[in-house]
């Protein structure tokens, strides 16, 4: 198992921008104040930006308009589009490319408003073509099918599956840049309308605008930056499918060998993570990655987070920000895993932030449940 | 070289037999394993050796999930629309739904046999419950 990448680079930069509703401006738009607050953030300036890593829903050539639009000229571009979890990717992907000298100031970036445009989901040029006669409702139906075999399964319960919400909620009562910060009980998210069996709409995420950037560079750089660095220190990603009827089992996710790939360049284990960051698109998936990432044997997930083991004051604390349920969800939110973990690991979490976090693991996940994209990162105590 | 193409491209040839009103698999002979979404492929073993072949068209439902539409005007009731996952008898998993069953009906587990509905040019495969007496 590679191990070269680990601690090769840093996080040195993050920027959100539009989170929420940001209407009269277009996804580009806010990408770039996005890119502006991590530059400045880095100490970095546009013009250093010699490595372009995006994805998008809004654009058939992501990377080539936010080059037109922030008038870069990189040396090396990634625009691997796997979904929500693309940007988890490229922080694998742009440590390698930092760490073979194909560029020395990665940017990592997402835009989109959904909220402000049309208020649904951009529906993906390519579809299964023999589940779309059927009329699923991506990407939901995918979600739902996921939670309702769990449940048959496992027993896993719709009051566990509120614990996620529950959790993620009480977090972003603690982060002044979520969306939602009404108080929610278990009794509310079982109550709220059904939208598709087993889940309801609070087990849903939110649809907004936003933007996140990241800039990362190789680790000696890093250190003479203003911010404490945020080292990589391993990542790995895992895809067996695209449409959910090919999944080979929907209570087993991919994300159990891209997990398995990061703890193995990291050197570390689960019970080394202080904090985690797992793509929330709907409450069942965190309960999936928890088990498929080693926090719990499969099928105790459920159980797992009851009793408000991932909310504040709980032993494990998923998703501090508040999550894609009750933060912020543009459509694909991985890019916010990465900034949550860097203020983290950087102790400027605020109301929120955890004592002493040394470790964050990220997790993107992609489409519907198809593509899967771990990363884990440290201080320089965990190098 | 050049690869030689077959008589007829693999949607194509699954949509006919549906409009016939039947369900057709591709079988590999070389792993001799069914596969479902029609390939020029074997996604298993990687040969180019696909045949079709009648399936059973008897399955277990794997998933199933109830989408809530918001009521029309006028409506109270929230329309329902149940969408299953099907492992086939024959191996491979499919998308579809049971049009004539009250969705509360359809559990994880039960046994189901495919149908051909819809109009001329887009039939699709559909299911009913089926009782392992008629199975
Ligand atoms: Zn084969």
């Amino acid at each position: 198992m590679t191990t070269r990448l680990r601690g090769k680079a840093a996080i040195v930069g993050v920027g959100t921008a539009g989170l929420g509703e940001a209407p009269g401006f277009n996804a580009m738009d806010i990408q770039a104040l996005a890119v502006h607050e991590a530059l400045e953030d880095s100490g970095l300036k546009l013009s250093d930006v010699d490595g372009l890593f995006t994805a998008n829903m809004s654009h058939t050539f992501p990377a080539i308009s936010t080059i037109e639009y922030l008038g870069l000229k990189p040396r090396w571009i990634d625009g691997t589009n796997t979904g929500g979890s693309s940007f988890v990717a490229h922080a694998l992907s742009a440590t390698m490319a930092l760490e073979a000298g194909l560029c020395d100031v990665a940017l990592i970036c997402y835009g989109a408003t959904l909220r402000s445009d049309a208020g649904r989901m951009t529906p993906a040029a390519e579809q299964p073509t023999y589940e779309i006669p059927h009329r699923p409702r991506y990407p939901m139906t995918a979600y739902a099918m996921a939670a309702a075999t769990h449940m048959a399964r496992f027993g896993t319960t719709r009051a566990q599956l509120a614990e996620v919400a529950v959790a993620a909620r009480a977090w972003a009562r603690m982060n002044p840049e979520a969306f939602e910060r009404d108080p929610l009980s278990i009794e509310d998210v079982l109550s709220s309308r059904m939208v598709m069996e087993p889940l309801s709409l609070r087990d849903c995420c939110l649809l907004t605008d936003g933007a996140g950037a990241v800039v990362m560079t190789r680790a000696d750089r890093a250190r003479d930056l203003p911010n404490k660095p945020v080292y990589f220190l391993g990542g790995g990603i895992a895809s067996y499918n695209r449409a959910v009827s090919e999944m080979p089992d929907l209570t087993t996710t991919a994300a159990r060998d891209s997990g398995e790939r990061a703890f193995a360049m990291a050197g570390l284990k689960p019970e080394d993570m202080n904090v985690l960051q797992l793509y929330d698109a709907f409450t069942i998936n965190v309960i999936l990655f928890l088990e498929d990432l080693g926090f719990c044997p499969k099928g105790e997930g459920g159980a797992f987070v009851s009793g408000g083991r991932i909310a504040p004051g709980g032993p494990l604390p998923v998703n501090t920000n508040g999550g894609g349920l009750s933060f912020c969800h543009p459509g694909m939110y991985g890019v916010f895993t990465l900034i949550e973990a860097t203020r983290q690991l950087r102790g400027t979490a605020g109301e929120r932030q955890i004592a002493d976090a040394e470790t964050a693991l990220c997790h993107g996940n992609g489409i519907t449940l198809s593509h899967q994209a771990t990363a884990i990162f440290g201080t320089a105590a965990a190098l | 070289m050049t690869a030689q193409l077959p008589a007829s491209g693999p949607d194509l040839e699954f949509q006919t037999h549906v409009e016939d009103g039947r369900l057709w698999l591709q079988t590999c002979e070389a792993c001799d394993r069914a596969i479902f979404m029609p390939r020029i492929i074997c996604p298993h073993c990687g040969s180019l050796r696909l045949a079709w072949h009648p399936a059973s068209g008897l399955g277990t439902v794997y998933s199933r999930t109830v989408l809530y539409g918001r009521p029309k005007p006028g409506d109270t009731r929230p329309t329902r629309h149940a969408l299953v996952l099907v492992d086939l008898d024959d191996g491979p998993r499919m998308m579809s739904r049971l049009p004539d069953t009250d969705p509360d009906d359809i559990v994880i587990g039960m046994r189901v046999k495919a149908r051909i509905e819809g109009e001329t040019g887009a039939h699709v495969v559909v299911f009913d419950p089926a009782g392992e007496a008629n199975a």
